[in-house]
């Protein structure tokens, strides 16, 4: 076989922070054609070899080739003219902009020397996305598209730029199983083109379906390049994490006495009559594609929003969540979905984020009593292993596991009574996900009612002790232990073709 | 805690501190009286009204938000507190009516930001407007006076060497630093202003935060107008000009920043104090007061460019 130069190798590529060293001698080679992941924990590296990558960042050692010949990015406009693109996990377009303006942000296309020239870069941006999505007006404003379909105008950005290498960091935290799917099907399509494909992600079920090589890196160090048709998952697993994980398997329960109740909840056309009820010591999962009306369901359960009708009760005794604060004196709380938009005060120390809720019961005289609140915060930062152990640093210099950690502590010494997790470990590593899974069974061992919203079907199962299956607002469905497979979650997951045509939209 | 050293202070307050010694050095070099502990007093006395808005302006910009509406509340509140004073009421009454308005002007801010969903910097502009138009309609355009010697003489007085209006903002400073510092509500403040919607699912009461920052606003608004009517003995409706330019000033070059979030009381203070000791040394050196202008808005941009350069090392 004749053997085309690699469409991008890196060797020992070192980077360092003040105080850190980021990388340390780290290789990659990726061929043309090729879907190789990229994988480790939080805080491997991962992040700081794509900036190197897409020129954000420049190596202080090591040398990188692109088609074999050397080449020194500054700037991402320079890795770009590379043929290197980015997909970034949090998709970086202007929700305000269409498709059309945002493939050609940056670089647009004149016409006179100033004036841009909108038919020609629309004509061209449909041609292009044309052959992803069919289904995408290049006309329609970003902020009105799916998830998916947003996923496919930054692909389309990358194959305009005719990228040679592109990255995905993350590409599908937040598809449905349809949608990832398609975003295989396709990213296999660019790879016959020859394009080749670094893939980074957390969910190894989908490395091991899409990727044929994986480099892994672990505490800024490579650690391996392995072929992963003669690798195991626990096998891949030990060498991202550096050791093997158990999994323990928690006394199931029935519960005891019902602690939350909802009737007839409705809100807008995202959740249509929904009851549902937890008890003490339970947790019950919550199943769905994404837009089945999950969050806004635990959002109505926590007071993000008012529901239009239905009744809530905690402990028998009905009750009206005006805000969040309402719901929680009433003993409900919420870890939620987005950590950095809804979770985090990202300029405020570990210790105010975990404070936040429960100052009032740190007062005397009105004053805050430093020293106890700071004992109370270290005793459930040691509980769920946070790491560093350092409770006046600012949150947002700590890594996600770590940050939802400490948005859990916020509810550990609170006394609430019904804890609401919405995909509690998206986008967080797989040592910081076993901790978290620890915390929420012992939680629940304590006597604590928990819901857990995930789009991992793994995860749900693992965790709860029965399952609720939404679709198109409503509940599809109710599963116990002993039933769920993923094919039960998904048989009742999709719309049917009975269903209203609203509801089917994410299938088609 | 209970001993405060200099390198306890945060990094950022160290930059200012430093900003306001080299201000200090370089007037003391070319004006033999600026370090005169006379002049000193006079900086501190000529700074403290500013000081005392830029308390208020700096826990609501920590909160996200901005008032442009203090210096016509000082109005507002100087006029109906003095035409109360000139008919006979007893001083006291007649402040705290002063107090009163200041707060209740503040709490109508407050309320139409955090229950009517509205734009801080939109509300107060209209507010500006408005509360300027109460006091002028009030009076006719024209100043209260008559303002009794006793109230006079509450705010002239001095202590231990110290003007009133200066022991008053020394109060008011430790007041706020506690608020901030040790109590739900300075935490809830940062909080808000750091990042609202999380601050909302944690259950902090929002609404609530929004409004008592705006009220203590506006109560420090009057009682810095207080101090100018006994000083003036006399409350003119267009009293208060400008203020709101001058506390932000004060605010941002001690750190605070815009975005909400972030920002300190010892910091506004010594911002404050950096441009009451800029007026006073260039008066001193006789420069015009044209040129006093540019050299204040030159400080402010310098402040925000040494903030942005020095950003990441704290």
């Amino acid at each position: 076989m004749p053997n085309p130069p690699p469409a991008l190798e890196l060797r020992g590529i070192s980077k360092q922070f003040p105080g850190v060293k980021a990388l340390s001698g780290v290789n990659l080679l990726v061929r043309p054609g090729e879907i190789h992941a990229l994988l480790g924990e939080n805080g491997a590296g991962k992040s700081t070899l794509l900036k190197i990558i897409s020129g954000v960042q420049q190596p202080d050692e090591g040398e990188m080739f692109i088609s074999g010949r050397p080449v020194k990015l500054v700037g991402t406009k320079a890795a770009r003219a590379a043929g290197i693109a980015m997909i970034h996990q949090e998709l970086q377009l202007i929700p305000e902009l269409n498709a059309a303006q945002n493939m050609f942000l940056g670089s647009p296309r004149v016409t006179c020397g100033v004036l841009l020239a909108h038919d020609a870069m629309q004509k061209r941006a449909s041609e292009v996305l044309h052959d992803l999505d069919p289904g995408i007006d290049v006309r329609t404003p970003v902020k009105y598209l799916s998830v998916a379909q947003r996923q496919m105008v930054e692909i389309a950005r990358a194959l305009l730029t005719d990228a040679r290498v592109i990255a995905m960091d993350e590409p599908t935290s937040s598809l449905t199983p349809s949608e990832f799917e398609k975003l295989v099907v396709l990213i296999r399509k660019l790879a016959e083109r020859g394009v080749a494909i670094i893939y980074v992600s957390h969910k190894l079920e989908e490395v091991f379906e899409l990727c044929g090589r994986a480099t892994v890196l672990r505490d800024g160090v490579w650690i391996d390049e392995l072929q992963l048709a003669n690798t195991t998952e626990p096998e891949l697993v030990a060498k991202m994490v550096g050791r093997e994980l158990v999994h323990n398997t928690r006394h199931r329960t029935a519960g005891g006495e019902i602690v939350l109740e909802a009737r007839g909840l409705q809100w807008k056309s995202r959740v249509r009559g929904v009851s549902l009820a937890v008890r003490r010591g339970e947790i019950l999962g919550i199943a769905g594609l994404v837009g089945a009306g999950r969050s806004e369901l635990v959002g109505l359960l926590a007071g993000l929003q008012r529901p239009d009708a239905g009744e809530i009760f905690v402990h028998g005794k009905a009750q009206q969540f005006a805000n969040p604060g309402s719901a929680i004196r009433a003993g409900i709380a919420l870890v939620p979905e987005e950590r950095k938009r809804e979770g985090i005060i990202p300029l405020m120390s570990i210790l105010s984020n975990v404070g936040l809720p429960t100052l009032n019961k740190a007062t005397r005289f009105g004053l805050i009593r430093h020293g106890a609140l700071r004992a109370r915060v270290h005793a459930d930062a040691v509980r769920v292993n946070m790491r560093p152990l350092a409770l006046s640093r600012p949150i947002r210099l700590f890594s996600g596991g770590n940050q939802q950690k400490a948005i859990i502590c916020r509810w550990l010494s609170s006394g609430i009574d019904v804890l609401i997790f919405d995909e509690p470990t998206r986008g967080i590593d797989i040592g910081a996900k076993e901790e978290i899974y620890k915390i929420i069974e012992e939680l629940a061992a304590e006597g604590c009612a928990i819901i857990v919203v995930s789009s991992e079907m793994r995860e749900v199962m693992y965790l709860s002790d029965r399952l609720l299956v939404m679709q198109g607002g409503k509940l599809a469905g109710e599963l116990s232990h002993q039933q769920y497979s993923e094919e039960a979650i998904m048989t009742l997951a999709i719309p049917r073709a009975d269903m209203a045509p609203a509801a089917s939209q994410e299938l088609s | 805690m209970t001993n405060v050293k200099l390198r306890d202070l945060p990094v950022r307050d160290m930059g200012t501190l430093f900003g306001l010694v080299l201000i200090f050095a370089t007037f003391a070099f070319v004006s033999p009286i600026f370090m005169e502990s006379r002049n000193l007093v006079n900086i501190l006395q000529q700074s403290s009204i500013n000081a005392c808005i830029a308390i208020g302006m700096t826990l609501i910009i920590i909160s996200g938000g901005i008032d442009l509406s203090v210096g016509p509340v000082a109005a507002l509140s100087a006029v109906i507190s003095a035409s109360m004073l000139a008919a006979g009421v007893p001083p006291w009454i007649g402040m705290l009516a002063g107090l009163a308005v200041g707060i209740s002007c503040g709490v109508v801010n407050g309320v139409l930001i955090a229950y009517g969903g509205l734009q801080p910097f939109i509300v107060t502009l209209g507010t500006l407007s408005i509360y300027r138009a109460l006091a002028l309609i009030y009076t006719g355009g024209n100043p209260v006076l008559n303002i009794p010697s006793e109230f006079r003489s509450w705010f002239g007085n001095s202590l231990a060497g110290l003007p009133m209006p200066v022991i008053i903002v020394c109060i008011v400073s430790a007041l706020a630093w506690v608020l901030l510092r040790k109590t739900p509500i300075g935490e809830y403040l940062l909080a808000v202003g750091g990042n609202e919607e999380a601050a909302r699912i944690a259950g902090v009461p929002v609404a609530l935060t929004k409004v008592t920052a705006y009220a203590i606003s506006g109560g420090l608004a009057s009682l810095a107008a207080m101090i100018v009517v006994a000083r003036l003995g006399a409350a003119e409706p267009i009293l208060g000009n400008l203020w709101e330019l001058e506390a932000i000033a004060a605010a941002a070059i001690g750190g605070a920043s815009l975005l909400g979030g972030k920002g300190g009381i010892v910091g506004t203070l010594l911002g404050a104090i950096i441009l009451g000791a800029m007026r006073n040394g260039l008066t001193l050196l006789n420069v015009q007061a044209f040129y006093q202008l540019l050299a204040t808005g030159l400080v402010i941009l310098l402040a925000m460019l040494v903030d942005r350069l020095t950003r990441g090392r704290a």
